[in-house]
């Protein structure tokens, strides 16, 4: 491990206890929910119920190993690796494309790595996050509007565009590009003062979703592609209740049955057959269930606890590369759980985003508590 | 930053620092407010689901879920013979089904499925996949009906291997097989298709028997289905339960399929021999033959012609031309041809028992004292009875006969007056002590009810009597006329007479013994033993002659009954005959309704018969012989050994072609099929048998065990 600096170690300041209460809660809660969701079909496909959970138990245990790592490691020794973090970022990505790549369930979006396998756009999220904290902060140093000439935005911009492009093009992983760009936007919105140019962005983004629901409502989906077609059983998903909605629409299904106080742990109906790998994106669906919407409530609860226990790290830190980090990873969580819910709730069309310490998927919860244990980092140096 | 001096460099930097720290707090907020609207807005939606969907949803979610109950098809019982031979048994098949639904649920499901199937069933691919593309969502498609396991595990084993190897990383696109299943069910086969098909009866796919034992044992035979179904229970969580089927009982008959198989064989024998000789058609209408058990009632074989296929009843094709089918069901026919050919002729078809029935006026005469044996009768070959002139069966007469010799001669001026010494009034009570007119209560469907068919006190006037007493003007069936003489010849005991000594549960455990039931004595054992010696008479000195089996003893009676219109012309032929003589230990009575012949009068059609049939069966039942064989019957009973000896031969010979065979496996065979008795071979040029190893002339006391496969001996009948 790299040597302290000295001025650290007067820090007074304990980390953010309530941060990480609220994280073992969320993870050791997800674990329990894997375990239910999964079980019924881990024991037909794998003849042990605990299959699932026990393959998600160990990449939390590498993500607890990662977390007390990142809580000791001098985070502004980051900021050296952010132009390398996006390149390698990078390369991962493209290596899904040589033979060390795999696909699963028609996607190839995973890497070999023997023992285990990876998913380079969970690596790239956390890269763009310590690229666009480092390149703001030293575009800050350089001169006051810097990053609002267009070529900073172009610097601050540019790396970002060019990873979720690679993943959407590479891995047609759309919501991965999509958090990707969601978190450089969070970040420079929280960095420059402009409100203007975000709102026309968000009002210009509107009308064109409006505009592309009008016109695929309209549109005969019987020749054109797979996304078209899904927003097609976003909005009628009643018809689409074979096939492409019927994954949308069981999910529904669940939230509605399990009324204000569910069915009780473990007695979800849906995971047994009909809603295929609950344990992965449509886990909170389960949770509707099972917990009703009580229960759905307090995880929706704990996410804001989460995200505002970031926000005030964010702005009690002095250290500018440090606040950015947090914004980023703070972005990062709130886009991730706001999407899945709207999409297990069909209130976007169904794109496969994992719900965040709770949701099934090794490489992720490996880089999301590594993300906790950056932040923890930092709220030992806030004021 | 912790210089002595703040530069104004420095001061900048730190009002820009405030600044930026404020621009940061005014957006962190502004951020942090738009997620929590966001995640309010959410709220709300889940809110609103919950509200407005809860009971849809929840019914949704019921009615997606299978609570239909499948049927799990119960196993009948099985029949078998008394040596455990299945006569009747109950084999699982399968339906292959299609759930395309299932099978399109993975991307390239569809082509290794259907190729699987279409290589393992030997069906169109083509046609598969156009249904598939045509019904993408079809559950339940038959593709095939009842094939067995062994047709069915190839397709399973390959479904296996195949799902392994695409279940391995990167072979993503092989695809799995998926979307077949097997349903169960259940299908009857009879093994020996034709054997005692009169006896077994027939169950088509509904369980249900339609004559026979199977019609009879129907509720026995069944079990009951089992049940798997689902239900929701207190906490609206579905349940699944297996109510497992119970199968049937199985019954173990008391038939013998080798006595059985040796009756069949003699039957078809002399049908065959008689087809279209005097008119078009078969031997005779019906010919019967039963051998029962006269010690216990038990039926040992039960036989009739002409038969039938029992894996496939409606068959008529061996009777008649395929135009004549066609018009049978045009004419509505049909169903009363099969009826026909499926009743069991032994215990439903009545007849006049002709001089057969004498044996039960003799015993009726004796019993009852009225006749002594030292009676003697004048017959003038015509007797006068009331206003009729009743002719002797020989028109000629007899002259003077004592009692033995009127049965000997079978002289029906001799029983007329006989029956007139006995009486209407005791005639007919022995009849009924004899059950002749009353159900025997065998344990077979279709015995008719035949108490119309005799005659009461009040009817017999001296003309029924005087023909009653040598058995015509009323009707039997066969199994009533059997079941009497076991009683007759046995000692007087009435044995109900039986088809199955058994019921077992599906585990082998027995639930039900049958036992020997005696209904009644009919008469003494002394009159019994006297109507023994009368019956010996009757074979070795009288008309049944040619019913004796060489080496051995026996009684019995033939009957010669002409029927409605008297015309002469058409007769029903029979012999009714115990072995051996001292403890008789079976009956045998054969029926020929018409034999097919110019000049159909003469019993020994049926004595014929029953003389092939006892030379096989008497060893069978190791009952040896106790008589002087004459040459002849030396040399025709050589005859026969013989046949068995090269029948024997040809076998090992054809199995030792197919290279399987090594010498000691011979041996084996050899030694099984003489039942341990030393293996005699032909020799070419006196056609007698010697031993193989010491080449001394065989001797003749064999006893021959399983004689399945003896071959027709040359008619010397």
């Amino acid at each position: 491990m790299a040597k302290r600096p000295i001025k650290f170690r007067s820090s007074k300041h304990n980390m953010d206890y309530v941060l990480l209460t609220v994280v073992l809660f969320l993870v050791g809660f997800g674990l329990l929910m894997i375990y239910s969701t999964s079980s019924y079909e881990a024991a037909v496909e794998h003849n042990d119920s605990a299959y699932y959970l026990k393959k998600q138990a160990t990449s939390t245990l590498l993500g607890f190993v990662g977390l007390v790592f990142m809580t000791k490691f001098p985070y502004k020794l980051l900021q050296k690796f952010d132009v390398l973090a996006i390149i390698v970022s990078a390369l991962l990505i493209i290596a899904v494309l040589t033979p060390l790549g795999v696909t699963r369930n028609g996607a190839r979006r995973w890497l070999n790595l023997q023992f285990t396998s990876f998913q380079p756009a969970e690596l790239a999220k956390i890269g763009v996050i310590i690229y666009l904290a480092s390149i703001i902060q030293r575009l800050e140093c350089v001169g006051k509007n810097v990053i609002r000439t267009p070529k900073g935005i172009a610097i601050i911009f540019a790396p970002p565009a060019v990873i979720a492009g690679l993943i959407y093009i590479i891995t047609s992983n759309l919501s991965s590009a999509i958090i990707v760009m969601g978190i450089a936007i969070a970040m420079l919105f929280v960095a420059v003062p402009d409100y203007k140019w975000f709102i026309i962005g968000a009002v210009s983004i509107t009308v064109l979703v409006f505009l592309v629901v009008l016109y695929v409502s309209g549109a005969d989906t019987t020749d054109s592609g797979f996304r078209l077609a899904r927003v097609k059983a976003w909005l009628e998903p009643e018809s689409y209740s074979t096939d492409r909605a019927f994954q949308t629409l069981q999910a529904l299904y669940a939230i509605g049955s399990g009324g204000i106080w569910g069915k009780g742990l473990g007695q979800s109906m849906q995971k047994r057959g009909f809603l295929p790998e609950a344990q992965n994106d449509m886990i909170f669906s389960i949770i509707c269930e099972e917990l009703g919407l009580f229960g759905a409530m307090a995880i929706i609860f704990l996410f804001i606890v989460l995200i505002w226990s970031c926000m005030i790290i964010a702005n009690k830190t002095i250290d500018r590369f440090g606040s950015l980090l947090v914004v980023g990873v703070m972005a990062h969580y709130a886009i991730q759980v706001i999407l899945n819910i709207a999409v297990v709730t069909n209130t976007i069309p169904n794109t496969g985003i994992t719900l965040p310490f709770i949701s099934y998927g090794g490489t992720s919860s490996l880089f999301l508590l590594m993300e906790i244990g950056i932040v923890l980092n930092i709220s030992k140096h806030c004021k | 930053m912790a210089g002595r001096s703040i530069t104004k460099k420095g001061r900048r930097r730190r009002r820009s620092n405030v600044n930026i720290q404020k621009v940061k707090t005014i957006k962190l907020a502004t951020m942090m407010i738009v997620i929590l609207g966001l995640f309010v807005g959410l709220g709300v939606r889940l809110y609103i689901i919950t509200r407005d969907n809860q009971n849809y949803y929840q019914k949704k979610i019921l009615s997606q879920q299978r609570y239909d109950s499948t049927t799990l098809p119960f196993k009948r019982g099985t029949i078998t013979d008394v040596n455990g031979t299945i006569l009747a048994v109950s084999e699982k098949v399968y339906n292959v089904i299609l759930d395309c639904k299932v099978m399109h649920a993975g991307e390239y499901n569809e082509d290794p499925t259907l190729t699987a199937l279409a290589e393992c069933f030997g069906l169109d691919k083509g046609q598969l996949l156009q249904y598939a593309k045509d019904n993408p969502n079809s559950q339940y498609y038959v593709l095939k009906k009842r094939i067995t396991y062994d047709e069915m595990s190839p397709f399973l084993e390959r479904k296996n291997e195949h799902n392994t190897e695409a279940g391995k990383k990167g072979n993503e696109k092989m695809g799995y097989i998926d979307g077949v299943w097997f349903e169960e069910e259940y299908i009857r086969r009879y093994p020996n298709n034709t054997l005692a098909c009169d006896v077994i009866g027939f169950t088509g796919t509904d369980n249900n028997g339609t004559y026979g034992l199977e019609e009879y044992y129907n509720d026995i035979l069944n079990g009951t289905n089992g049940r798997e179904y689902g239900y929701l229970n207190d906490d609206i969580t579905l349940e699944r339960t297996i109510v497992p089927a119970v199968d049937g009982y199985s019954i173990v008959s008391t038939i013998d399929a080798n006595i059985q198989a040796i009756c069949e064989k003699y039957i078809k024998e002399f049908n065959d021999e008689h087809t279209d000789e005097h008119r078009e058609g078969l031997g005779a209408n019906n010919i019967g033959v039963i051998i029962q058990n006269c010690n216990t009632g038990e039926i040992l074989a039960m036989a009739s012609y002409p038969n039938f296929d029992l894996n496939n009843p409606k068959d008529l094709s061996a009777y008649y031309t395929a135009e004549q089918i066609e018009q049978m069901q045009a004419d509505d026919t049909y169903y009363n041809t099969l009826n026909q050919l499926w009743r069991n002729f032994c215990i439903s078809d009545t007849f006049e028992p002709g001089s057969t029935a004498k044996a039960l006026t003799l015993a009726t005469g004796i019993e009852t004292g009225k006749i002594t044996g030292n009676e003697s009768y004048e017959c003038g070959g015509v007797l006068q009875v009331a206003d009729r002139k009743i002719n002797c069966n020989v028109t000629r007469g007899h002259g003077t006969l004592d009692v033995s010799g009127a049965i000997e001669q079978s002289c029906n001026v001799a029983f007329m007056k006989m029956g007139e010494v006995i009486g209407a009034k005791t005639l007919v009570q022995f009849q009924r002590y004899f059950n002749i007119g009353l159900k025997t209560n065998i344990d077979l469907a279709g015995e008719p009810i035949t108490s119309s068919l005799v005659y009461t006190e009040s009817t017999m006037g001296p003309a029924e009597l005087a023909t009653s007493s040598f058995g015509q003007g009323y009707n039997v069936t066969m199994i009533e006329m059997s079941t009497a003489f076991c009683s007759v010849i046995n000692g007087g005991y009435y044995y109900e007479p039986h088809m199955v000594s058994k019921i077992v549960n599906s585990n082998g455990d027995t639930i039900k013994n049958i036992e020997p039931r005696v209904l009644k004595q009919t008469i003494s054992s002394t009159t019994s033993a006297q109507m023994r010696q009368y019956l010996y008479a009757s074979v070795a000195e009288g008309t049944g002659r040619s019913a004796r089996p060489a080496g051995y003893a026996i009684g019995g009676k033939t009957g010669t009954a002409e029927t409605v219109p008297r015309d002469k012309t058409n007769y029903v032929v029979s012999f009714i005959g115990f072995a051996p003589i001292d403890e008789p230990q079976i009956v045998i009575y054969c029926v020929i309704d018409k034999p097919n012949v110019k000049d159909q009068a003469h019993a020994t059609f049926a004595t014929g018969i029953v003389k092939n049939i006892l030379t096989e069966v008497l060893p069978y039942l190791h009952i040896s012989r106790t008589e002087e064989m004459t040459i002849a019957e030396q040399e025709e009973i050589n005859n026969i050994l013989g046949n068995i000896v090269q029948e024997n031969n040809s076998e090992t010979q054809g199995e030792g072609e197919e290279g399987e065979d090594t010498p000691e496996d011979e041996e084996d065979d050899n030694e099984e099929e003489g039942n341990g008795e030393p293996f005699y071979v032909v020799d070419p040029e006196t056609g007698e048998l010697v031993d193989p190893v010491t080449g001394e002339k065989a001797e003749m006391n064999y006893s021959v065990g399983d004689e399945d496969n003896i071959q027709t001996p040359p008619s010397g009948n």
